[in-house]
């Protein structure tokens, strides 16, 4: 109780040093929350848009079809599927698709293309394609044998809208395929593969193209947010098992994404560490300096009768009070900002270029504040505080009391 | 004593150059044994998977390095189909769209029309003798034939998706009796294995071609040749890209 | 048995060359003893008190103290031993600046585990004995140095140690507050039996002394009782 309150009172002692130490804490707890929010903003916003795009949060095939995709292995038992999707938890659109390779082309040229069918009801509550329309129209049940396709195709194939393009594909039956189509629509959805390489048909079109009656390739599952996907991979997997599916969740479908955020991590906690580092230096800084001014006073504490583990415990509490202060103030302003620009988001919009060649095509980023993530950056500020100060501290207990008592 | 020596070196040279004829004369020779300066014929090609078979008619006509032409005549929803091929520029004639598209170089290793012959494997762009290094391995004995092991890899700056060819050669008439297609990295993809040898068109032919793949288990497919001719002047017209789309 | 007691004591400071600080030292000090080590700087004054006051080793001879064999106590004990037995005040800097004049006090009875309401009682009464009750709450900075030094000697001996040793207490005093100084630290010794032993080259300082060690290059030259 007497130690607390004297290390209480020497931070009041030495103010100027407590508060630009207390600063030197907080801002840079404060500058590691921000960009942690940032960070998981903008990587959920990856995910979301990837998502969005093409993968849905979900996908389910026939057992095996990720690994080695092809075209007879269609849905086992779509009506199933069909009954059990509906009450997925966390659940906002699903749409099955038909899925296939082929040939794009038009009289100037052709191309390799991934054929899907969708449904475009269905479609437009999983992906956000309809929005990404920049000519002519979404894909419409009542249109005849139209084609959507994406801006990068349209000029390699040189295809306006109503032109004409032929799709030739090897069918289910081995035999080839044939079929025109008409150009109903152009997108631009930002994301380089999908407007070079996918076109889109009706589904029905695309089963008569491919000789695939009544099949389907994939039921795709939009949630409310990424953070459901455990609870509602659960529940598919349990409903679907022994029915020869597979229920992915997108970081399998496309694993690409989520080692890019596992990277993008990694150089962030390089960021951290060189962040403890310079809070570390000020803090040994600090209590270096605030133990050697007071020599003296510990080799009359020591020469009282105080032994070594309580001058350390009285150091460390000191370091510790600053700690507090300065995890306190971290805390704040760090959350602070993090919630304030989660409201105003973060404009992008100069390097949106840069950005879409990653496949990234929003601009405006929010960052995310959880608590774990705020209770952990807390912690290890304030362990950090408390380890660096046991150097000085046990400087300070290894004293002699015989020199230090003579030391000015 | 010279005289003798001179012998000497040149005998010891002779046997250092090994006991096989040269490779390369062996390529062209097998080459020439299985193509003409011209070809026209008939096959019958079956496609068999594990989930389907399907059997095809089709008429060709090649003309040495630089012209094929292919055109199948059954079944009736395949009748029509027909394939150009003009150095390195190929084009297909699709009856159903009522349309000629180009096939892209990018898709020249995709397979024709479901088979185990890609699109260039049928059109023949690239040549045994002039598109590889040779090397005789050995003799073996195949199907009852005493055969040459010819090793061809490919030169470097020849348009050819393989790392190495194997080729069994009949050492009577150089025709082939089994081609070994493996990849870059050493793995075998396919075989193509040659039978019924018989007398066409002037001159012994296998009549009957097994294509196996390695990669795909239970995908083969066969062709089996009739009215092959050789050598004999084809019409300029045959090989454009208005004949793709004539009735015939 | 004298309450100190040192037997064949010797220490020797090795820096570039070897300082003999002390050589051969023996001596006995009874319980009660008002007495003053005395001589030239350098001659070992410092050197006996912090020996006795067990904040240094000798190299050889052996250090009692109440009884018990310093020297043979283990140093993680001699803390602890300082603790309850040996009151000190230094010449200067004696206080924390950070606790007030009470705390200070309170201080030696907090380490010894002195409950708060008894040891600020006790400190308290100790601060009314003397007269200096108004001193309490001030913290050192807002003292003169007469006064500091009067509150170290009160602090040494508010836990009541064996014996107290002061190394040159007047050194930074007027006369006057010297004067105050031994009026109290006499008193003290007289009404509770506490033994003084102090170092000290002011020759008005060694007058109060009932004893005088004169000390010279590290020996005992002459050691004798001295009417005040």
């Amino acid at each position: 109780m007497l130690f607390w309150q004297m290390a209480w009172r020497n931070v009041w002692r030495y103010r100027r040093r407590s508060l630009l130490t207390v600063l030197t804490i907080g801002l840079g707890l404060a500058f590691n929350i921000l960009m942690r929010g940032i960070g998981d903003g903008f990587h959920e916003q990856m995910v979301d848009n990837s998502v969005r795009a093409e993968i849905g949060h979900i996908e389910i095939h026939r057992a095996g079809y990720q690994h080695d995709p092809a075209l007879l292995k269609t849905l086992p038992d779509p009506q199933l599927i069909e009954q059990v999707v509906p009450h997925t938890p966390h659940l906002r659109g699903y749409s099955f698709r038909v899925l296939g390779d082929g040939l794009a082309s038009t009289a100037d040229n052709s191309a390799g293309v991934s054929i899907v069918g969708i449904d475009p009801r269905a479609e437009r509550t999983v992906t956000t394609i309809d929005r990404a329309v920049i000519a002519g129209k979404f894909l419409d049940a009542r249109m005849h044998r139209p084609i959507l396709i994406g801006e990068r195709l349209a000029q390699t194939l040189n295809a306006h809208l109503d032109d004409k393009v032929v799709l030739v594909v090897q069918a289910a039956d081995g035999s080839m395929g044939a079929q025109l189509f008409h150009v109903a629509g152009i997108f631009r959805s930002g994301s380089p593969e999908l407007d070079r390489g996918v076109v889109y048909l009706l589904r029905n079109d695309a089963q008569s193209l491919f000789v695939l009656p009544g099949g389907l390739t994939e039921a795709a599952i939009l949630l409310d947010s990424s953070q459901s996907v455990a609870q509602a991979q659960n529940y598919l997997t349990r409903r679907l098992s022994g029915k020869g599916v597979e229920v992915l969740p997108w970081y399998v479908v496309e694993p690409f994404l989520r080692q890019f955020i596992q990277l993008d991590d990694a150089f962030f906690y390089i960021i951290v560490l060189i962040l403890f580092f310079v809070i570390a230096v000020g803090i040994l800084n600090t209590v270096m300096m605030s133990v050697f001014e007071r020599v003296r006073e510990f080799g009359v504490m020591m020469a009282l009768g105080t032994r070594p583990g309580q001058v350390v415990r009285m150091v460390v509490q000191e370091a510790a009070a600053l700690g507090l202060f300065g995890v306190a103030l971290g805390a704040a302003v760090g959350s602070g900002l993090t919630i304030l620009f989660a409201y105003t988001g973060i404009n992008l919009a100069h390097y949106a270029e840069g950005a879409s060649a990653l496949g990234i095509t929003t601009t405006v980023i929010r960052p995310e504040l959880t608590a774990s993530n705020l209770v952990f950056s807390d912690l290890s500020v304030f362990c950090v505080v408390l380890l660096v100060a046991l150097y000085p501290a046990m400087k300070a207990a290894a004293l002699k009391p015989v020199e230090a008592i003579r030391h000015i | 004593m010279k005289c003798f020596a001179v012998l000497m070196i040149l005998s010891l040279a002779a046997a250092a150059a090994g006991p096989y004829p040269d490779a390369l004369t062996v390529a062209r020779k097998c080459d020439a044994a299985l193509k003409g300066k011209t070809e026209y014929g008939k096959a019958s090609m079956t496609v068999h998977t594990p989930e389907w078979q399907r059997t095809m008619q089709m008429t060709f006509w090649y003309d040495y390095p630089d012209k094929t032409f292919i055109r199948i005549t059954a079944p009736a929803k395949d009748a029509g189909t027909a394939t150009l091929r003009l150095k390195s520029n190929m084009w297909t004639y699709l009856p159903q769209v009522e349309r000629v598209i180009k096939i892209p170089p990018s898709l020249m290793l995709q397979p024709w029309m479901g088979s185990d012959f890609t699109n260039d494997d049928l059109v023949k762009e690239s040549s045994l003798p002039t598109d590889y290094t040779h090397h005789i391995d050995g003799e073996v004995t195949e199907g009852g034939d005493l055969c040459y092991q010819l090793t061809a890899i490919p030169k470097p700056d020849a348009a050819v998706v393989w790392g190495k060819l194997v080729l069994i050669i009949r050492k009577t008439d150089f025709l082939p009796r089994r081609e070994d297609f493996y990849d870059e990295r050493g793995v075998l993809e396919k075989t193509l294995s040659f039978d019924e040898f018989r007398k066409a068109g002037g001159r012994t032919y296998p009549m009957h071609w097994r294509m196996v793949s390695h990669t795909k288990p239970g995908h083969e497919t066969t062709l089996t040749f009739s009215a092959l001719e050789f050598d004999r002047p084809i019409r300029a017209d045959i090989f454009t890209r208005q004949n793709l789309s004539r009735r015939f | 048995m004298a309450q100190i007691e040192l037997g064949g004591v010797s220490k020797t400071y090795r820096d570039h060359i070897a300082v003999h600080a002390l050589a051969d030292v023996n001596l006995a000090i009874e319980k009660g003893e008002f007495a003053a080590a005395v001589g030239p700087s350098g001659s070992g004054k410092t050197t006996l008190l912090n020996l006795i006051g067990a904040i240094d080793t000798p190299d050889t001879g052996v250090i009692r103290i109440a009884g018990l064999e310093l020297t043979a106590t283990p140093a993680d004990r001699l803390a602890d031993f300082r603790l309850r037995h040996i009151g000190f005040v230094f010449q200067s800097f004696n206080l924390f600046p950070v606790l007030t004049v009470l705390e200070n006090l309170e201080f030696v009875p907090a380490l010894q585990g002195v409950p708060q309401a008894e040891r600020a009682r006790r400190a308290a009464n100790l601060l009314e004995a003397v007269g200096m009750q108004d001193l309490r709450d001030k913290r050192p900075g807002e003292l003169s140095g007469g006064q500091q030094q009067r509150v170290a000697v009160l602090r040494a001996i508010l836990p009541e140690p064996d014996l107290v040793l002061a190394d040159e207490p007047t050194a930074n005093l007027d006369s006057e507050n010297a004067t105050l100084l031994l009026d109290m630290m006499e008193r003290l010794n007289g009404e509770r039996g506490i033994t003084f032993l102090f170092s000290t080259h002011d020759p008005a300082v060694m007058r109060r002394a009932r004893r005088l060690i004169q000390l010279r290059d590290g020996r005992v030259a002459r050691d004798e009782v001295q009417a005040p």
